[in-house]
């Protein structure tokens, strides 16, 4: 569950998506910047262990811990979609 | 009806940290932390100066039941996850027949089915036995056959010791004395979803074995569970495979199962015992008191590899 003070406002929300995009295109190694309404799997081409590692180093950039056992990966196409449920299941580490 | 007679589990005293396997297995310090922080592995059981052989002799070693019923043991299954263990003409299976005084049964290998093999093997050892000429269906026969079913490996390589980022394998082995009729732990039902089309040797369907595990693990415990015309709800505990934290915390989710009720204890520090995680799970169940006579109990396993299995059991305590 999210905590208040980082909850799941705008602004924070914002920052995970610009964290979850810089450091996808990074580990992807693509040059072409990363969007928001780029589909995870189909378009980026992300798998567990990788999608792992992306949520790691959101964790590590945002001092959160993500609650990862609620993930649903049907439920999030999109990297928007992931940093909603970044945004709304994750507390302060 | 086919009941675990008896369990006995060996794990090596001595655990290994797996940031200190990191470097011989070319593992980044990433992944080291993806093993921590998500994976809920940290150590494995090493035993070094124990050989494969060794390892079953010692799990077998604390099987108090099979004592003076050796005569009684008309098969020996040896359930394991890797399919070549052994330069020829070293034969594992056989040093620990003629060393357990069982030279008369009837060994072989169960295997081809990754870590999902003990299962089958539990199925194979209950079918051969309602099957002898001397079974009788009465609990209560004291002369009846017996089947001794072994799981354990030893990590020898990269692929035995570390698995696609996924789960690390740990050193140990488990015996386990089945019978055709007897009254614990009696076997419910036994259901399994093989999979040969998630090939591992090219790679190409690594993202959809990703996709359906979860879908098919949990596909295959209800499966069971119908066969034995119960519910979730009518399960004490799930004894899952030890593949790691994560996968049997978002399974939970799946099967919205509360999460204290599976056996989750040895992930952390013995990892994924091969096939003997059934039985390691087991009896830290029973050590921990959480198996009450009449509980019924769930078990489900994934092998994956040439192929995949899902495999689940539902048993009575």
């Amino acid at each position: 569950m999210a905590i208040p003070e980082i909850g799941t406002d705008a602004e924070f929300r914002r920052q995970v998506v610009d964290t979850l995009t810089t450091t996808l295109a990074r580990l992807l190694d693509r040059p072409e910047p990363v969007t928001e309404d780029m589909r995870l799997m189909e378009e980026l081409g992300l798998s567990s262990t990788l999608a792992l590692e992306l949520l790691l180093e959101c964790e590590d950039r945002l001092e959160i811990l993500i609650d990862v056992e609620q993930m649903d990966q049907d439920q999030m196409k999109t990297v928007g979609d992931l940093a909603i449920f970044v945004a709304g299941n994750s507390r302060s580490s | 009806m086919t009941a675990l007679e008896a369990v006995s589990v060996y794990l090596p005293p001595v655990r290994t940290p797996i940031e200190s396997l990191a470097g011989p297995l070319g593992l980044t310090s990433m992944q080291v932390r993806l093993f921590h922080r998500f994976h809920g592995l940290r150590a494995v059981g090493r035993d070094p100066d124990t050989s494969l052989s060794g390892l079953l002799l010692k799990a077998a070693a604390g099987l108090d039941a099979l004592r003076g019923r050796e005569h009684r043991v008309r098969y020996v299954l040896y359930a394991r996850a890797m399919p070549v263990v052994a330069p020829y003409p070293v034969n594992p299976l056989h040093e620990v027949c003629s060393a357990l005084g069982l030279g008369h049964a009837l060994a072989f290998t169960v295997t081809h089915q990754s870590c999902a093999s003990g299962f089958l093997a539990i199925d194979l050892a209950g079918r051969l036995l309602a099957a002898d000429p001397d079974a009788a269906d009465d609990p209560a026969d004291q002369a009846g056959p017996l089947a001794l079913v072994l799981a354990g490996e030893k990590a020898f390589t990269h692929d035995a010791q570390v698995f696609a980022d996924t789960t690390f394998f740990g050193e140990g082995a488990s015996a386990c004395l089945v019978s055709a009729f007897g009254v614990r732990d009696r076997l419910l039902a036994y259901a399994s979803i093989v999979r040969g089309d998630f090939d591992s040797a090219t790679g190409e369907n690594d993202a959809r074995l990703q996709r359906e595990y979860r879908p098919l693990l949990a596909e295959v415990m209800l499966r069971a569970l119908a066969e034995a015309g119960l519910t979730l709800d009518d399960i004490r505990v799930i004894l899952p495979h030890n593949v790691n934290m994560v996968t049997w915390q978002r399974m939970c989710v799946l099967l919205k199962f509360p999460r204290d009720r599976v056996l989750l204890d040895n992930i952390p520090d013995s990892g994924h015992v091969f096939c003997a995680d059934l039985f390691v799970n087991y009896q830290t169940a029973c050590e921990r008191g959480l198996l009450q006579p009449g509980d019924r109990y769930l078990a489900a396993a994934v092998g994956a590899g040439g192929g995949a299995t899902f495999a689940a059991m539902v048993f009575e305590h």
